[in-house]
């Protein structure tokens, strides 16, 4: 496309250079994302090598993807047994089913369909990964890397968004002490920092707990980090409910619903429609805190990349390992991100109907 | 009547001292230990040399073969080990919450964390220390041959007040010349802007091989700072800990001995030296006076080698680090690695 139709040129020319100081703007900020992008591109891409098994085979000046290309199982399941793989990515396929039918769903049914993958991923995917009932047991500490990542999020989430959805019906609740529980509990888990509950919960608890009574460390990374989301996850909820008009719920209760219906069918789909943008903030935050689970020994996907760039047969790795670590968390959080957006725009436009 | 009754209560309990069992102090974690079946080990999360997890996601290392040789010799089998990758601030608590057996990380042997944190130390597997990088063409044998060389260190880090402390303390003109951060001090010492650079030993070593000509470059094999490492026990269980104590003490002592995992079955048939002997089982019974089988020690250097096989496959001249010896030499040969006498 290289003689650019006038049309075309003028376009670009009214956006980016209408007046003269918008101009230099523009100059400006093409210098410095040259000045940011092109050693940056050089190095990934231009100056990389991605031939070969060895780090004799890197060439120096540029990125050596041959590491990142041994690595790729450890970067995807971490230490988990290379025969029992499978099992790790039919977990995988069996998340991204749930995940396409909890999106696809019909909104009438998506309810059923939530429950549906919120009892049943855990419970298959746990069986799957973790063995036993006629699969090889695999411990959780050989669980690892990008798997370990999508695990504890989706598992903490699956924590979180229901009760951060009580903790915020709770809050607003005309029973003094179901109102003050909830008050008492988002005010503690939110004035927690995450490191410090994880920390408590892997290190604490053993401590205090009867010797031979023992929760699955992965478990209580799990739970700690779902109890300190729901309390943000019912804020985030607590924005939609508050933006409702008060109307909407005296109408339902004038056609005689209950206060369980009127919640079910009037309040929660409108005010989760409003939360959703914060929600999936939350979410997201979330999935970069899993990675404090690395000071509890647990190897998720930048655990794996901080053991493996140790490894004195391939010194020098460490900003391979960054960057690729950081692009994939990048594309989870990207995506997520779209989705949300294309969400809202559908449910903006059922409203709009 | 009296006296015959002592009398024989000795001679019953002089016969039954060989026989053991009886006279075994009680060791909750060695019990623990054989019924799991396995031996819970703390290692760093990722140090190169000293514990990393290779292309297999195997756990490596001078620190890892160390648990490795200890669960052989309880166990029977050096594979028999579960290792938890712990990072600095949660080794202690994870180590006292008894969700490891023992600690092998690289973690400097002090008093005050013997004496407040209700740890011991069990010896020494490594003589870490603070130490020099310098050219080859520079004809630098010792630190104390530095004078007029310049040294490049990160700013305000323990090496540069080390170094620094170092050098006046010897009235040696020195130019210590500082950088923002570590990997700019040695990127400078690469590009020829000082004569040398200063780390301890291990983390040396990982940067000599990031260099642009590693072999062109030496470690000053005598260090300015006194970091020795080994393992860590919590307090309590004192068989357990002599276990711990005795382990290593017996790969350094097969080193001394020349006993090997190639030759360790000739050896332990055909030895003549009484020491070798005791220490692969074929003469009395030092294992089971620790409530372990006989063959414990022969077991640990069967299935992970000497202290040296251990040091030259894993940090030493085997490996892409290839540390010198240096003061993890055996004390007969220039060295500080001791072992008391296996009697």
């Amino acid at each position: 496309m290289m003689p650019a139709t006038p049309s075309t040129f003028r376009r670009w020319q009214a956006r980016l250079f209408s007046t003269p100081l918008q101009g230099a703007i523009t100059l400006v900020i093409l210098a410095a994302l040259t000045v940011a992008a092109v050693p940056l591109i050089r190095w990934a891409l231009i100056n990389a090598t991605w031939q070969g098994t060895t780090r004799a085979d890197c060439v120096p000046g540029g990125a050596c993807w041959v590491f990142v290309k041994a690595r790729f199982l450890q970067f995807m399941v971490g230490f988990y047994p290379e025969a029992e793989r499978w099992r790790a990515g039919l977990w995988a396929l069996l998340a991204a089913l749930a995940l396409i039918a909890l999106i696809k769903a019909p909104a009438k049914h998506r309810g059923s369909v939530a429950l549906g993958v919120v009892v049943l991923l855990p419970s298959l995917g746990i069986w799957l990964l973790a063995g036993g009932y006629g699969l090889k047991p695999v411990e959780t500490r050989d669980w690892g890397g990008l798997m370990l990542t999508m695990f504890i999020s989706i598992h903490a989430a699956f924590i979180a968004i229901p009760l951060g959805i009580l903790l915020a019906l709770g809050r607003q609740s005309k029973l003094p002490v179901i109102r003050l529980i909830s008050i008492l509990f988002i005010e503690f888990w939110r004035g927690v920092p995450i490191i410090a509950v994880i920390f408590l919960a892997s290190l604490l608890l053993p401590l205090i707990m009867p010797s031979g009574v023992g929760v699955d460390r992965l478990a209580r990374a799990i739970i700690g980090l779902g109890l300190v989301i729901a309390a943000y996850m019912a804020e985030a909820v607590r924005g939609g409910l508050q933006a409702l008009p008060s109307g909407q719920a005296e109408a339902a209760t004038a056609l005689g619903l209950g206060y369980w219906r009127a919640t079910r069918l009037i309040i929660l789909p409108q005010a989760l429609r409003i939360s959703l943008p914060a929600m999936t903030n939350e979410f997201i935050a979330l999935i970069k805190n899993t990675t404090l689970v690395l000071v509890v020994s647990i190897l998720d996907l930048l655990g794996v990349a901080q053991a493996s760039i140790a490894d004195p047969n391939w010194v020098g790795m460490s900003m391979e390992a960054f960057a690729f670590s950081g692009a994939l968390y990048w594309l989870i959080c990207f995506a997520i991100s779209r989705w949300s957006l294309a969400t809202e725009a559908s449910l903006a436009r059922a409203t709009e109907r | 009547m009296k006296k015959t009754t002592l009398t024989l209560l000795a001679l019953a309990g002089m016969a039954a001292a060989p026989a053991m069992a009886q006279t075994l102090a009680p060791s909750p974690t060695l019990d623990a230990i054989k019924a799991r079946g396995s031996l819970e080990c703390g290692v760093h999360l990722g140090l190169p040399g000293f514990s990393f997890a290779n292309d297999k996601g195997e756990w490596t290392g001078l620190d890892v073969d160390y648990c490795k040789a200890l669960a052989a010799a309880i166990l029977g089998d050096a594979n028999k080990v579960k290792f938890t990758p712990t990072s600095v601030q949660q080794r202690w608590p994870i180590l006292q919450s008894g969700q490891v057996d023992l600690l092998s990380r690289n973690t400097t042997i002090t008093f005050s964390r013997n004496a407040s944190l209700g740890i011991n130390f069990q010896g020494i597997n490594f003589y870490e220390g603070q130490t020099f990088i310098v050219r080859k063409s520079a004809n630098v044998k010792a630190a104390k041959d530095l004078d007029g060389a310049s040294v490049c260190v990160a700013a305000g880090s323990t090496e540069e007040k080390n170094a620094a402390d170092w050098f006046r303390e010897r009235s040696m003109k020195v130019t210590i010349t500082n950088f923002q951060k570590n990997d700019d001090a040695i990127a400078a010492y690469d590009a020829g802007r000082c004569d040398a650079y200063t780390a301890g030993i291990g983390a040396l070593a990982g940067q000599r091989a990031k260099l642009k000509v590693p072999g062109d470059h030496i470690i000053l094999a005598e260090p300015i700072s006194n970091d020795p490492q080994g393992p860590v026990t919590r307090y309590g269980d004192e068989r357990y800990q002599a276990v711990v104590r005795w382990v290593l003490n017996g790969m350094i002592a097969a080193e001394a001995l020349g006993v090997t995992s190639k030759n360790v079955d000739d050896m332990k048939a055909n030895s003549k030296n009484a020491e070798v002997r005791r220490l692969l089982g074929a003469e009395g019974n030092f294992g089971a006076m620790l409530g372990l089988s006989n063959d414990w020690m022969y077991n640990a250097i069967k299935q992970v080698g000497n202290y040296a096989e251990s040091y030259d496959r894993t940090v030493g001249k085997d490996s892409a680090l290839k540390i010198e010896r240096g003061q993890n030499q055996l004390w007969t040969k220039g060295g500080l690695l001791f072992t008391p006498p296996f009697q």
